[in-house]
């Protein structure tokens, strides 16, 4: 018999991931025990301070990769490399300014429901409301999915990369349901979510088995030297990285596994909206790199028509469906499908420089993605009595904003022309570097439709410009209809810095650019 | 040149502050700051010329090649001047065009600075991408200028139109730089691609062909002419700096910049030739029928565009060295009749030639201009437009190849085409017609005129000095790779050219001449496709085609989506099936035939469960299935499996019916007829593709099972013969930690979802049970049946011996069933003696903890069933979290022990002892594990059957709602047609 061997353990390397997930515990406890009036302080700093000491964490173990070179952690089951380290730092950033919009009480009232469970417009939740109760499980719920996150982009086995995925999903499935207003949409959305996530986890489930028959191994790298040691079982191997991709592709909102990302977008807080938005994207891609660009190259010819196909129906789909959406959630949801065919770009690719562009791009696109889903949360409605109630999210409640708040109205702007690539931000660097590697990987057939696709999506992008500065406000200077709340300051600080940083990113890409430089390599 | 652009930076950033200081004068000092860049430019003209102009190279984004490289030769210097030089000019007319009063004239000042300052950036760098950048930046800079009336709806549409295309035309461009960039040989710097052009081949083709698109959708060419007649809905300043000097002639600009390189590859040459041909000729005949004066000069640029592109994109030297001169002609005479058309706007309120009269006589100032501007546009001597287009004509008539015929003869026609709308745009401005009476001017303010006279008289002075001219621009136009160097002069001498002039104003003037008839003959012959009109078509057609699939794949069906997600991955299974060959190896239909009834068995209740229409046929149904797959595990020769398996059955069934009692009895909305067949094609499809990989997975492996090692393993290690159970407690005690830590998350969660508001901290008993007060249970409507038998049971309190059961009296007697009542008494206790004995035999025989707890839990269940929610108290009067917590403690302390014996954690041991008459007892400590799961197992099974038994029975009596009962419902009492028991007190009506 196998005398079982219990793996080394590096404590350090793994210290990201224990921090954030072993804060989230702490969260649940502070849920039991810490007093009502003071659970709320204490969850924002505990999940502030977790995702940042995580980046510091990450920061210091990039140091000692770049010293000792990347390596296997827990027997092989993660690994820890220059781009599972730098797509952590990128998703640690994300997540650090998602945090503080999910934080943030701008009028007074966080985005979330006082109590989840009560059926919408009951007299339970009514008074619920009126008690003033919040749902701060939304902080360790949101650390759970960072960090499923975190191990994402690091996992070097199918077994880990699916634990992670549920990780990450499942406290999303929930906190998709929490928005505070227009519940019953909400709830829509996260059943939505879990019942096709649960089927693309099935196949993804699938592909593991596929995959394990064929090779006898879950590891990346015992599956890349068996794909071209194996004859004859070609079917299974195909099948099984199909499936894998399937599941991964889901959580990207790639074209046909799409079709919830509107809804659920649209439906979830709009805070949960932006942090899920860019960071499962990032972890997502950063899993689907690896995935493609260790077990994949052998069979290269074999995927590159299914790759292809999706990328090209993502890209076409994204974009000409954001041309009509009158929801501002919607038509960025749209965009994010758009985004997800440009990225993907990057993926088939398969040259070095698809791992560094994908990866810059998601920090552009992460950080535009934050601020938009943060700005969409200041934009309010009015009710007859003046009373502040839900986000004003149908275009033509946006006509004229530019001239009442100029400074929100630039912003937006800003995050806008990011994601339509118009240069000086980062969005333009991003879209340049993930073309060039296709062009260099000779995708350029897919290059030009994704530039025809931009253009396009410049479309909508400006169409809003155009309604916040040049069209006149629907509602009278005394009852203007949509208003802008002020906020506590925290998302005022995230929007801050996703448009310096945007902006930092399109002007003076020049350090990141090294940063992402180095991740050109995964390990096997 | 950094600080030129830093400065045009500041001062964009500054100009609100100071047109709000200033007011309209603003302008003036901001006028300083294009002029500047011109005014640089001319200081350096010595070093130009002689090649040595200043340069600059400052790494910016050393990983992307993007590098601030800048460098001022001729043909920047030329492009600098007419940017700063005009742009000075117009900024300064802006201080009196605008009335004093306008608004949004910091933002206006503030963009074209900006905008200016872009242009500057874009003429003179060096380096592919940073051109783009500024190719960009001026897209974005000239479509606020073109929507500066954003309250005019044709003033977004035509800044939106001009976006779009630009923008689409600079993506192109900068697809074109990456391949030039990456391609074998290629650079991201211009020169370099100039002096040494990548290697042939496609790619290389295809770049060309995207920089081309590039340069034509920013200087209007056909296809893309459509957006510049429309753009001129901007302020005419704007217009006039747009038409002249800015924007379109970054098109001419680039084309000018790579000719050099390129202008003798074959497809650089025909694409000028087609695009600039046609757009030379298309916008002089547009121009002929225009009755807006603005718009007549609009396509009169569309042409000149065309002229200035067919002219610098050959690759002939002398040929070039003629568009050069026209590029400063065209900058020019097209500035100033722009702004001599803001004159006549501004005085005489129209710019509709069919009103304007006797304006020469009115306007001196204004016709000055605007005559000595025309003129050199038509090509008359001895202006600046006459000397760049006879060095033209004389550069062509030399070359006889026969793309340079093909130039000549569409020169020669676009003249013609020139001198006639030249001549109908002096005629319409400010002749006197007949008919019309003389329109009155408004006086307008000196300063007004002084921008349209200064730019026309360059234009006369500029022709004056032809030589200056060449010995200037000649060092650019000799790097164009083929013939001789061209010359610039007034006079060339009698020959071909002047000959092709003569015929030129002659045509012209009888075109002139016959004005109406042509007007007449094109309105009723319309000219191919609308360029504008098909745009506008392309866009309704991407709406409408959007708002199509929008509707048909997001309409927010789950079913949609899911079915769409499910058939792709089909394919994809069944694609990769085909093309890699996925096999099923050697399958056995059966070790013994009755599986194969048992399955039809299971196929038969699976199909008849998704036909059912009822919820709870579904779901005895589904039961059936689950049983079936019992008699499978039991046929297979595993009992425990075959027990756990019909355990979970069963409870699985009783907890369904529990809730369904508080759900509509039907499935509601059912699908329509159509989509019911597709549903149930996909779901055949799927199931049959799932089956298939189900298959093929386990004949895909290639070592022994794991299991095999499992009976032996399982009693070295684990001291027991039921694997499943050494399973559970020893070799996956992990999995079943974290299992059981999961039942107890998934207890309290059903718990708290349905005891939402205060959760009892107590168990109910029957002494709690209120006898007075009407609860749903005792007093519910019965139904006929029960009435009858109402009358015997329902008199008196049960006495002592007639109890079968503790709580049945708080049950409504028609509820009651004695048999029932009977059976419970009888077998409750047998059933947890029964538990007992399965979860202290498990170790070795079927059994174990968690079946254990099962059976244990069905018993309560039965209690529950037969005396209600009172009966479930008295039958386990312990709080569910009680057990659930000691369950939990005791399996995972269970587990810790042996530590403190130096072993690990959930290490089984085994103890051996006599206990005299009771024999011989083989102890495994992981009993005390099971134990633990026995303890959860009984608290999640009574947490369920408080919470979605006696919970909801409770709130259904406070509701006043019963429950309904689905044991015997007949379509008159459903839970859809319940009526709130109050209502039925009171007398009906709603609530």
């Amino acid at each position: 018999m196998n005398q079982f061997v219990p793996p080394e353990i590096d404590w350090a390397a793994l210290s990201p991931v224990l921090i954030v997930l072993g804060l989230a515990v702490v969260g649940v406890l502070v849920e039991a025990f810490v007093p009502m009036r003071a659970r709320r302080a204490t969850q924002v700093v505990l999940a502030v301070v977790g995702v940042g000491a995580a980046l510091v964490a990450v920061a210091w173990r990039w140091v000692v990769v770049q010293d000792e070179g990347p390596t296997a952690v827990v027997a092989g089951a993660l690994r820890e490399d220059a781009p599972a380290l730098l797509a952590q730092a990128i998703l640690l950033v994300c997540a650090f300014v998602g945090l503080l919009v999910i934080a943030d009480r701008s009028s007074g009232e966080d985005a979330f429901a006082p109590a989840a469970a009560a059926i919408p417009g009951s007299a339970y939740e009514a008074e619920a409301r009126k008690a003033g109760l919040a749902q701060t499980e939304v902080f360790p719920l949101t650390m759970f999915a960072v960090g499923g996150m975190l191990v994402f982009p690091a996992a070097a086995d199918l077994l880990t990369l699916f634990i992670a995925l549920e990780v990450l999903s499942l406290p999303l499935y929930l906190l998709a349901g929490l928005a505070r207003r227009r519940r019953l949409l909400s709830q829509e959305a996260s059943l939505k979510y879990f019942l096709l996530g649960a089927f693309s986890s099935a196949f993804f489930l699938m592909g593991i088995a596929l995959l394990y028959g064929y090779s006898g191994s879950v590891r990346f790298d015992e599956l890349a030297t068996a794909v071209p040691a194996t004859s004859g079982l070609d079917g299974m191997l195909l099948a099984g990285v199909l499936l894998v991709i399937v599941g991964l592709l889901f959580k990207v909102g790639a074209v046909p596994f799409h079709s919830w990302v509107p809804d659920v977008y649209q439906g979830a807080p709009t805070p949960i909206t932006g942090f899920m938005a860019a960071c499962t994207k990032i972890a997502a891609f950063a899993a689907l790199l690896r995935f493609v660009y260790v077990v994949v190259p052998g069979l290269q010819w074999d995927l590159t028509v299914a790759l292809w196909v999706i990328a090209i129906l993502t890209m076409i789909v994204g974009t000409v469906l954001a041309v009509v959406q009158t929801d501002m959630k919607r038509m960025l949801a749209y965009s994010s499908v758009a985004h997800a065919g440009f990225l993907l770009l990057g993926v088939i690719a398969l040259v070095p420089s698809g791992i560094s562009s994908v990866l810059f791009y998601l920090l552009a696109y992460g950080l535009a993605t934050v601020g938009a889903f943060g700005l969409l949360t200041l934009v309010r409605e009015r009710d007859a009595d003046g009373n502040v109630t839900g986000e004003a999210l149908h275009l033509s409640q946006w006509a004229g904003l530019g001239r009442r708040h100029p400074v929100l109205a630039v912003c937006f702007t800003l995050f806008l022309i990011s994601f339509a690539g118009i240069p000086l931000t980062g969005g333009f660097i991003g879209k340049f570097l993930v073309f060039g590697a296709a062009i260099e990987g000779g995708a350029w057939p897919l290059v030009v439709i994704a530039v025809l696709a931009s253009a396009a999506a410049a479309f909508f992008y400006v169409r809003v410009i155009v309604l916040m500065f040049f069209t006149e406000p629907a509602g009278t200077d005394a009852d203007p209809g949509t208003t802008v709340v002020r906020t506590e300051g925290l998302t005022a600080v995230a929007v801050v810095v996703c448009a310096i940083g945007t902006v930092l990113l399109g002007v003076l890409p020049g350090p990141i650019l090294d940063l992402t430089a180095s991740a050109t390599k995964f390990m096997l | 040149m950094l600080q030129l652009l830093a400065l045009h930076l500041l001062a964009a950033v500054a100009a609100p502050a100071i047109m709000r200081r200033f007011g309209r004068k603003g302008f003036l000092p901001l006028a300083l700051v294009p002029g500047s860049a011109a005014v640089w430019a001319v200081v350096n003209t010595g070093a130009v010329v002689d090649g040595r102009g200043p340069t600059l190279d400052v790494s910016w984004i050393p990983a992307l090649d993007m590098s601030l490289s800048f460098r001022l030769d001729v043909l920047s210097w030329l492009m600098v001047i007419l940017v700063g030089g005009v742009g000075a000019i117009v900024l300064g007319y802006c201080a009196w065009y605008f009335a004093s009063g306008a608004k949004f004239l910091g933002r206006f000042a503030g963009v074209f600075v900006a905008f200016a300052g872009a242009m500057l950036g874009l003429v003179t760098t060096d380096n592919t991408l940073v051109l783009y950048v500024f190719w960009e930046l001026t897209t974005v800079f000239s479509y606020l200028l073109i929507g500066h009336y954003f309250d005019r709806k044709g003033a977004r549409r035509a800044a939106m139109q001009a976006i779009i295309v630009t923008t689409l035309g600079g993506l192109a461009m900068l697809f074109g730089f990456l391949i030039l960039g990456e391609a074998e040989g290629g650079s991201y710097t211009i020169s370099e691609l100039i002096a040494a052009p990548p290697a042939g081949g496609g790619l290389v083709t295809a770049a060309i062909v995207l920089v081309l698109v590039g340069a034509i959708s920013k200087s209007a060419l056909v296809p893309f002419h459509f957006w510049l007649p429309g753009a001129m809905a901007a302020p005419t300043p704007v217009s006039a700096y747009l038409h002249a000097a800015a924007m379109v002639k970054a098109g001419v600009y680039l084309v000018a910049r790579f000719a050099p390189g390129f202008a003798e590859t074959p497809v650089w040459q025909w694409m000028i030739l087609l695009t600039g041909g046609a757009t030379m000729i298309l916008g002089g005949y547009r121009a002929l029928r225009q009755h807006d004066l603005k718009l007549l000069l609009a396509f009169g640029t569309v042409s000149q565009l065309g002229f200035l592109i067919l002219l610098v994109g050959q690759a002939d030297r002398a040929v070039a060295l003629a568009g050069l001169a026209l590029i400063g002609a065209h900058a020019m005479f097209k500035a100033a009749l722009f702004l001599t058309v803001g004159v006549i706007d501004a005085a005489a309120g129209t710019r509709d030639l069919r009103q304007l009269s006797g304006l020469a006589k009115h306007l001196p100032w204004a016709t000055v201009p605007g005559v000595l501007a025309a003129f050199s546009m038509v090509g008359l001597p001895p202006f600046a437009g006459y000397v760049g287009k006879e060095a033209a004509l004389e550069a062509l008539v030399h070359l006889d190849d026969p793309m340079s015929v093909a130039v000549l003869v569409v020169v020669v026609i676009g003249s013609i085409l020139t001198f006639a709308y030249g001549m109908r745009f002096l005629w319409g401005a400010f002749a006197r017609k007949k008919g019309v009476p003389d329109t009155s001017v408004d006086k307008e303010a000196t300063g007004l005129y002084v921008a349209p006279n200064v730019l026309a008289f360059a234009g006369l002075f500029a022709g004056l000095f032809p030589v200056a001219g060449e010995t200037l621009l000649a060092p650019y136009a000799d790097t164009y790779p083929q013939g001789e160097p061209g010359h610039l002069t007034l006079w060339g001498g009698f020959g071909i050219p002047l000959l092709l002039t003569g015929v030129i104003i002659v045509a012209g003037l009888l075109l002139m001449l016959g004005r109406t008839a042509i007007e007449r003959a094109q309105e009723l012959v319309s000219v191919g496709p609308d360029a504008d009109r098909t745009y506008r078509g392309t866009m309704r057609r991407l709406d409408s085609i959007s708002v199509a699939v929008t509707s048909i794949t997001q309409r927010g069906s789950l079913p949609v989506y899911l079915g769409l997600i499910l058939l792709t991955t089909v394919v994809m299974i069944w694609t990769s099936a085909y093309a890699g060959g996925l096999r099923i190896g050697a399958l056995k239909p059966w070790d013994y035939p009755v599986q194969a009834g048992v399955a039809v068995v299971i196929a038969v209740a699976a199909f008849l469960t998704a036909r059912a229409r009822r919820r709870l046929k579904a779901v005895v149904l589904l039961g059936i299935t689950g049983y079936g797959v019992v008699l499978l595990f039991a046929l297979q020769g595993a009992p425990d499996l075959a027990l756990t398996q019909a355990l979970v059955e069963t409870i699985t069934l009783v907890v369904f019916i529990l809730v369904l009692r508080r759900l509509p009895a039907y499935f509601s909305n059912r699908p329509l007829k159509a989509s019911r067949w597709w549903r149930a094609i996909l779901a055949t499809i799927v199931g049959v593709t799932v089956t298939f990989v189900a298959l093929v997975i386990p004949n895909a492996r290639v070592t022994d099972t794991i299991a095999e090692l499992f009976p032996e393993e399982a009693y070295n290690f684990g001291y027991g013969r039921n694997i499943v159970n050494v399973t559970l407690v020893d070799i996956r005690a992990w999995d079943t930690m974290g299992e059981i830590s999961v039942l107890l998350v998934a207890a309290t969660g059903v718990a708290s979802l349905v005891f939402l508001r205060a959760r009892a901290g107590r168990v109910e008993r029957i002494r709690d049970h209120d006898m007075d007060r009407g609860s749903v249970w005792a007093s519910d409507s019965p139904g006929d049946d029960a009435l009858v038998r109402r009358s015997r049971t329902q008199p008196v309190r049960s006495t002592r011996n007639r109890r079968w059961i503790s709580a049945g009296v708080a049950l409504a007697p028609h509820r009651r069933s004695v048999i029932f009542e009977v059976a419970t008494r009888l077998i409750f206790h047998t059933m947890l003696v029964f538990a007992v004995y399965l979860l202290f035999a498990g170790h070795n025989s079927p059994g174990g903890g968690f079946v254990a707890g099962l059976v244990a839990g069905i018993a309560l269940t039965v209690r529950y069933l037969a005396g209600g929610r009172y009966e479930l108290g008295e039958a386990a009067p312990v709080l569910p979290g009680l057990l659930l917590g000691s369950g939990l403690f005791l399996s995972a302390g269970a587990g810790a022990v042996p530590l403190a014996f130096g072993g690990v954690v959930l290490q089984s041991a085994v103890i051996d002892f006599h206990l005299g008459y009771l024999g011989d007892v083989h102890l495994v400590t992981t009993l005390f594990f099971d134990i633990g799961v026995f303890l959860v197992v009984v608290g999640l099974m009574l947490d369920i059957l408080r919470s979605l038994g006696a919970e909801v029975d409770r709130q259904g009596e406070a509701e006043g709602r019963a429950a309904p009962d689905v044991a015997h419902d007949s379509p008159r009492s459903t839970a859809d047609d319940a009526q709130p028991l109050e209502d039925a007190l009171a007398g009906g009506g709603p609530r």
